[in-house]
């Protein structure tokens, strides 16, 4: 009766929340959006759609706008913030401002921009290094079946849902005895740590859905395996490699506990700073940074969703 | 591994010899924009020059300074990662329990023989001796401060200060660190009797009767304190935001020049001004250490002493700097240094010399602050629900 | 098949298995050192074996009530970010204008760090934040102790909106990512049938919807449970969330109270890995066959 929707290969999906839950992709296999037949190989079936609208056309406006506002009024508020002076309650718009904190950024040598120099570095290596970890992994946990599926995942899952501080104090000791304490190997490597879990469960996922005959016979016609993950397994999951990139890059990028805990206060990243900031009332220079941290995942955001645009086929 | 008792017994020209071309590594509170640009801006360019010392400011503050030192030796850290270290108090009595601190060496340092060891400010560190494990660097006082437009007639005494407070309820609290406990300290001086009876050592019973006047002052304001007693700040900075916003109307501080440097931050309303209770307030001196597993001790002596030299100390002092005290005795200073400081510009908003000398009172043992923070989490914050 | 993939099968398991027990490794030495610290075998403060470290931790009212309070904020979180991630997927499934901006608008969140959240929320939900000053703009409030307390408040509301705003997105994702699939087909069956619009929405569309995304949602109280940063701006001193408490007493100056922060810690990562046994649980229950 029901009729079985057809498991896709291409998983054309934007990156999930940084440093939160897992793409969970063994029960959202072909993670297309809601009716957007974008980059969907499946035959087009319409879901219940136009005439189905369950909330009235006033509604969805107000849904609408609501969402709109919860996406745009904290920008602009940091925004604003970043250049005010003596902005005091119940002044609605700052009575001075001032380019301090921007001007701290751009004169080189300012804690804002070395910070952000530091993540971007630990954030690239964070995600380079997890996927080249993560996709063996994954693809191993997907060879197994039944019990021992489960227990993989949930082993690969532990690292990331443990909460950062509870890891923290363990890795802490253990860093410092290697010597690593307050450097930024030893931020990376704990970094490394929930990126390389969740990344694990990432291709995990992908490699559920990925059809193994091309790779079997690459491996029939005399390729050893490691040709074939490099000639054969690499260029067919380009996309997905691009994405677990991406995702342990936001992992690394807003991570707070383990960078404090780990780096001892002499590694300054971008976050951390603005957590300083913001605890000791600089919050000129917290917004700036703030707006420092969001803005590159949030170009990074819009410039996947418009790529995933222009492979879409035909829209309905 | 070079310890700094060996770099001390040195003579200085090898000390500074040694420190050419090294960097140090300082674990200091950097929770204070005026700090900061003196450190980063002031100091350090000049050690560069001068010393060809290069000077990283790492946060950290007290608690985690000893955390970090007690993991590092539990680690096997030698050397660690620290040369220097911004104390005082009980940061430095537990330190020299667990024996982190490296020494004796302040004595050592050229620019000492400046420093104006007769007052029982500088020469004790919460009543204890430093014994040259550390050595001075500032002196502030504490104050509380408020908003003259919004309060003309603040209360001048603890006992006015809790009838402000039941008159207006919701508009006074303190911070859970430092500026917090030396308040609810003072508070215990002020209730218990007066500082002496607090002086010569921690004793339990005086304790236990100064902290029972405390929670007694306590539990008959608090219900009428911000967000009646059931929420306190993190920490000042966080105080100092609902102050200038109007939440509450009274901030305090441990500087009491820091009404100064905030209001020309633009962090403070311009009306903000400090204010010194009668019945005393706490001054104290905060101090440099060297830890026991410094990678470089001479750099860090380097540094201290420079911190400690009159133009350091002067630039320290200026207004729009950090309007931080000195530590230096001025008669012992050369005479133009002496008149730079005594003609130094003072900002209307900073207290009279003779007021702050007239209701300083001094720090006691560091006991008293540790049992009183411990028991005004477990009594106040914990048992208030 | 090619010859030898039995044997080639079991290494394959074993090897698979093994990477993941690597993946875990950092969390179980964590464990091991957290145990020592707590019986008073390692860390700082240790005095040899003693258990009377962990039972009088655990029977601390400040501790419980600090993890009942933690747990009470990523529930409440939780559920408000999936009741409104429904309600965006379902209201805007459709391919037209408004559906594809709406999707987009909802999706922003997404890369956005959560101390960016954490910090835009204390400047809008504070008592003399935008809103408060919005409000007096109105003349609704006439000063800050007038609006209501989001932040450093007893029952979190400021901590738990933050939270949610964050993780709306990827349920939202979740979810219409469900609608297109499962949902879709169920969906149309029910209608050829003849079913009415709220009838298939409450028999078909929300069991599908709730079975899909109960992992994510797992996942979702996990992650809220463990945040550091976005309690230690907006979260009230008493009761004192878990990450929170576990710092203080980890840096506290009184050595022999710094171990009671490797119980807190055996607390939060046995927290973490009941939550992710639920969250395979869940998987393995609903999981596409």
């Amino acid at each position: 009766m029901t009729e079985r929707r057809p498991r896709v290969a291409e998983v054309g999906r934007d990156p999930p929340a940084a440093g939160g839950p897992p793409p969970n992709d063994t029960i959202a296999p072909s993670g297309a959006e809601g009716g957007t037949p974008s980059s969907r190989a499946a035959p087009k079936v319409r879901g219940p759609q136009s005439p189905r609208r369950l909330a009235r056309p006033f509604g969805r406006a107000v849904l609408v706008a609501a969402l709109a506002l919860s996406a745009v009024v904290p920008f602009a508020l940091l925004a604003l913030w970043s250049v005010s002076r003596q902005w005091f309650y119940p002044a609605l718009l700052p009575p001075e401002l001032t380019g301090e904190s921007w001007r701290a950024v751009v004169g080189g040598g300012a804690a804002l921009s070395r910070a952000a120099v530091a993540s971007l570095v630990l954030a690239a290596l964070t995600g380079a290094l997890g996927c080249a970890l993560a996709l063996p992994v994954g693809r191993a946990l997907d060879r197994l079946g039944g019990w021992r599926r489960h227990l993989g995942a949930a082993a690969a899952f532990l690292p990331v849902a443990a909460p950062p501080v509870a890891v923290g104090t363990g890795l802490q000791f253990f860093l410092l005895t290697l010597g690593l304490g307050g450097t930024a190997l030893g931020v990376l490597l704990a970094h490394l740590v929930p990126a390389v879990g969740y990344l694990s469960l990432y291709f995990l996922g992908v490699f559920s859905a990925f059809d193994a005959r091309v790779e079997e016979e690459a491996r029939t016609l005399g390729a050893t395996p490691l040709q074939v993950l490099r000639a054969v397994t690499a260029p067919m999951l380009r996309r997905q490699i691009a994405e677990a990139f991406a995702l342990g890059f936001l992992i690394s990028w807003a991570q707070v506990a383990l960078t404090l805990l780990v780096g001892g206060g002499a590694v300054r990243t971008l976050p951390l700073e603005v957590f300083a900031y913001v605890r000791s009332g600089q919050d000129r220079f917290a917004a700036t940074g703030a707006l420092l941290l969001a803005v590159p995942p949030l170009v990074a955001l819009a410039a996947v969703r418009l790529a995933a645009r222009r492979t879409e086929v035909v829209p309905a | 591994m070079v310890s700094a008792a060996e770099v001390a017994a040195m003579p200085w020209d090898s000390v500074v010899g040694r420190a050419r071309g090294t960097s140090v590594t300082w674990l200091m509170w950097r929770g204070d924009p005026s700090i900061n640009a003196y450190v980063d801006g002031w100091v350090a360019p000049r050690l560069r020059r001068e010393y060809g010392v290069t000077l990283t400011a790492v946060d950290a503050q007290g608690a985690q300074i000893l955390n970090q030192l007690v993991v590092e030796r539990e680690a096997g850290r030698v050397p660690g990662t620290a040369s220097l270290l911004w104390i005082n108090g009980e940061t430095f009595a537990n330190l020299r329990k667990e024996r982190l601190l490296a020494g004796p060496w302040s004595g050592r340092l050229p620019n000492a023989a400046f420093v104006d060891s007769a007052s029982p400010i500088i020469a004790r560190d919460f009543e204890q001796d430093p014994a040259g494990y550390e050595s001075p660097w500032g002196a502030v006082q504490f104050a509380l401060i408020y908003d003259s437009a919004r309060t003309p007639a603040p209360p001048r005494t603890f006992a006015e200060l809790r009838d402000w407070i039941r008159a207006h309820p919701g508009r006074f609290t303190h911070d859970q660190q430092f500026a917090g406990v030396t308040f609810l300290k003072a508070l215990m001086y002020a209730e218990g009797g007066g500082v002496a009876r607090f002086q010569g050592g921690f004793d339990s019973t005086r304790y236990a009767e100064g902290s029972a006047r405390v929670w007694a002052w306590l539990d008959a304001t608090r219900p009428y304190f911000w967000r009646q007693g059931k929420a306190y700040p993190q920490g000042v900075a966080e105080l100092h935001r609902l102050f200038a916003n109007g939440e509450v109307d009274f901030t305090m501080s441990n500087n009491q020049n820091e009404v100064v440097t905030k209001v020309r931050q633009g962090i403070f309303p311009p009306t903000a001004r400090a204010l010194l209770l009668r019945d005393g307030t706490i001054a104290n001196a905060h101090f440099l250490g060297i830890p026991f597993n410094a990678p470089n001790p001479a750099g860090a002596m380097v540094v201290a002493n420079f911190l400690l030299s009159p133009e350091a100390q002067l630039e320290k002092q200026k207004p729009d700097v950090w309007a931080d005290g000195t530590v230096l005795a001025l008669p012992r200073l050369p005479p133009e240094w002496r008149s730079r400081f005594e003609h130094l510009e003072q900002d209307p908003r900073q207290l009279p010399r003779d007021s702050l000398a007239k209701y300083a009172r001094p720090e006691v043992a560091p006991e008293y602050h540790e049992r009183i923070q411990a028991d005004w989490r477990a009594r106040v914050r914990e048992g208030g629900t | 098949m090619t010859v030898g993939a039995g044997a080639r099968r079991g290494g394959a398991t074993r090897g698979a298995l093994a990477a993941a027990l690597v993946v875990a490794a950092p969390v179980a030495l964590g464990v091991a050192y957290s145990t020592a610290g707590a019986l008073g075998l390692a860390g700082a403060g240790a005095q040899g074996f003693t258990t009377e470290r962990v039972a009088r931790v655990l029977g601390e009212r400040a501790v419980w009530a600090g993890v009942a309070w933690t747990a009470w904020v990523a529930a409440a979180a939780t559920a408000l970010a999936v009741a409104a991630a429904v309600l965006v997927a379902v209201a805007f499934r459709g391919a037209g204008r408004m559906d594809r901006v709406a999707r987009a608008l909802a999706v922003v969140p997404l890369p956005i760090p959560h101390i960016v959240a954490a910090a835009t929320g204390v400047l809008i939900l504070g008592q003399s934040g935008l809103l408060s000053r919005l409000g007096a703009a109105l003349g609704l409030v006439h000063a800050p102790q007038d609006m209501p307390a989001l932040v450093y408040d007893q029952w979190g509301l400021g901590l738990i909106l933050s939270l949610a705003w964050k993780e709306l997105p990827f349920l939202a994702l979740v979810a219409m990512s469900l609608l297109a699939t499962r949902g879709a087909a169920l969906e149309e069956a029910a209608q050829t049938l003849g079913a009415s619009r709220w009838a298939t929405l409450a028999r078909v569309t929300w069991p599908v919807l709730w079975r899909g995304l109960l992992p994510a949602a797992i996942a979702v109280f996990t992650f809220a449970f463990g945040s550091y940063e976005a309690a230690a701006l907006l979260a009230p001193s008493h009761p004192l969330a878990l990450p929170l408490l576990t710092l203080e007493r980890y840096t506290d100056t009184d050595l022999a109270r710094r171990g009671d922060a490797h119980v807190l810690t055996l607390l939060g990562l046995a927290a973490g890995a009941a939550l992710v046994a639920l969250h395979e649980w869940a998987r393995a229950r609903w999981e596409e066959p």
